[in-house]
């Protein structure tokens, strides 16, 4: 009777063969690539979106901030859809990015190349997103309690050239990872099979991208040239208690804020 | 018109002795490959001061890029030796030095031959075959539509020489990923109607670790394709695929 034991697989060097029914990278590889669509995706688009209030001024900028802290949950809101998909997303993405072998010196082809940028971009992002949130959101004034500052601690970072070109450096790179990001989802989850698909979805992709990131940079233009010396806090009744009679008394002050009058002036400094 | 070819060899005598680099200088004879290069190498194997070496060991059958042997690295890309021109390779003056080098991702055997294995224990793994063992007469097949016949005979042009896994940037001992030509049979074989009893359980391979999620689209292996197998397309398809396989499994298991 001829044997039927299967012959031992061979011990190979170099890559190793599938691991079929093995670990569950699959399943984090597939939360890591949603996580970047919803919720944070999503989120930048709110983010970039409401900072586009910023062309309208200082008090819709507030009144934006404050809308957004009134939010329901909005602190678990925060964590849940924001913090904690965001902090996955980008330590997952920095094992997956040091897990490539980047060969465009080989093969400089266009897709190896975008294959490249949205690692690099991702990495930018990662670092920006650290700081921008540790300044912008712990540090510093709070935010949620003083919404009507939040036009000038902005405009007080950006005083800075360096961190304004940071800032720049830093959108053009989200937006670049989040449009190209939206391609690479449709692609790897087969919404878009077929090369014409692909192609035509790039367009869409990167005429999105374009117009997010020109909000941005509009956005950055706004707080740093259109509204020079921005008053420290335009809700100055909104301090700890986000009360709806807050609104009001901000539309009391109105748009008509004197411009000659910096916010250091105005809080007596 | 020049009268010799100037080609430098990375050799390497057994799989853990060190590598080193032979040069040689071969008598140009118009329509040369890489491969009747490497014959005339054979035919006389002194390098270019004349000391008497090796035959330069590579692997090689068909010879007309259709058994998917003889890919290595020429001027530092993967490609097939018999369908490389040596003509096409010298440069605009055809006096540059051609480069030869055994594929980078795969333990070498010896010179210019590498061992591949990892691809054929992929294709066990996903089992790229149409199951019809048995111990009687199974009849014939079911029929096969000539819609789903034209889908599938691009896929079966595979000739597992490994490129799309050599230029692949994701196909590395960290991730140790599958490589598009395993996902793309698993396509091929998922489309037969006899194969795809198996469907589910290609689909479920797929998902375990260096799957088809290491993929990063950086699409080298559809460009240096030597066969233009439409693998995007497939990990496309298989990536959605496998998904809904995994959703499935884990309401229904």
């Amino acid at each position: 009777m001829a044997t039927t034991a299967t012959p031992a697989p061979p011990t190979l060097r170099g890559v190793q063969p599938l691991r079929a029914g093995q670990g569950n990278s699959f399943l984090w590889h597939k939360l890591h690539s949603l996580s970047g669509i919803v919720p944070i995706g999503a989120f930048l688009i709110e983010h970039i979106v409401s900072n586009f209030e910023t062309w309208n001024g200082p008090l819709a900028y507030a009144k934006q901030v404050l809308f957004l802290n009134s939010l329901p949950l909005v602190r678990v809101l925060e964590w849940a859809f924001i913090f904690i998909p965001l902090a996955f997303h980008a330590l997952y993405g920095v094992f997956i990015a040091f897990r490539g072998r980047s060969n465009v010196n080989v093969y400089p082809w266009a897709g190896n190349w975008m294959y490249l940028s949205q690692r690099i971009t991702g990495l930018i992002a990662f670092v920006y997103i650290i700081q921008h949130v540790w300044r912008q959101r712990f540090a510093g004034v709070q935010l949620p309690e003083h919404p009507g500052a939040a036009f000038a601690k902005v405009q007080h970072e950006l005083a800075n050239p360096w961190m304004l070109a940071i800032y720049v450096i830093a959108m053009i790179a989200t937006t670049w990872h989040f449009s190209y990001g939206i391609w690479l989802f449709a692609a790897k989850w087969g919404i878009t099979p077929g090369d014409r698909a692909r192609k035509r979805f790039g367009y869409v992709c990167a005429l999105f991208g374009i117009a997010l990131c020109l909000m941005g940079l509009a956005s950055i233009y706004a707080v740093v040239y259109k509204y020079p010396n921005a008053p420290a806090d335009v809700l100055p009744a909104q301090t700890s208690s986000l009360t709806p009679g807050a609104v009001v008394i901000a539309s009391e002050i109105g748009p008509g804020f004197s411009p000659d009058i910096t916010g250091r002036e105005r809080i007596g400094l | 018109m020049p009268s010799t070819i100037k080609v430098e060899i990375k050799r390497q005598s057994t799989p853990d002795a060190p590598a080193t680099t032979e040069k040689f200088e071969i008598p140009y004879r118009p329509g040369m490959n890489i491969t009747s290069l490497l014959g005339e190498i054979a035919l006389n194997p002194v390098d270019v001061t004349g000391k008497p070496t090796t035959p330069v060991t590579y692997d090689s059958n068909c010879l007309e890029e259709i058994c998917g042997s003889c890919a290595m690295l020429i001027n530092g890309k993967a490609t097939m030796a018999c369908s490389a021109l040596v003509d096409k390779l010298t440069g605009p003056n055809k006096d540059q030095t051609i480069t030869l080098a055994p594929l980078s991702k795969f333990p070498v055997v010896r010179d210019l031959a590498v061992d591949r294995s990892v691809l054929f224990e992929n294709l066990k793994k996903v089992k790229a075959w149409v199951p019809i063992d048995g111990s009687y007469d199974l009849g014939a097949g079911p029929r096969q539509h000539p819609q789903i016949q034209e889908q599938r005979y691009p896929l079966s042009n595979c000739i597992s020489c490994t490129i799309c896994m050599e230029v692949c940037p994701q196909f590395n001992d960290a991730t140790g990923f599958v490589g598009a030509a395993t996902i793309a049979q698993t396509k091929l074989f998922n489309m037969d109607p006899s194969g795809s009893v198996l469907k589910e359980e290609r689909l479920r391979a797929l998902a375990g670790d260096g799957g088809i999620q290491e993929c990063g689209f950086a699409q080298n292996c559809v460009q240096a394709c030597p066969k233009q197998l439409p693998l995007t397309e497939a990990i496309s398809d298989m990536g959605r695929d496998v998904f809904i396989q995994q959703v499935k499994d884990f309401f229904t298991r």
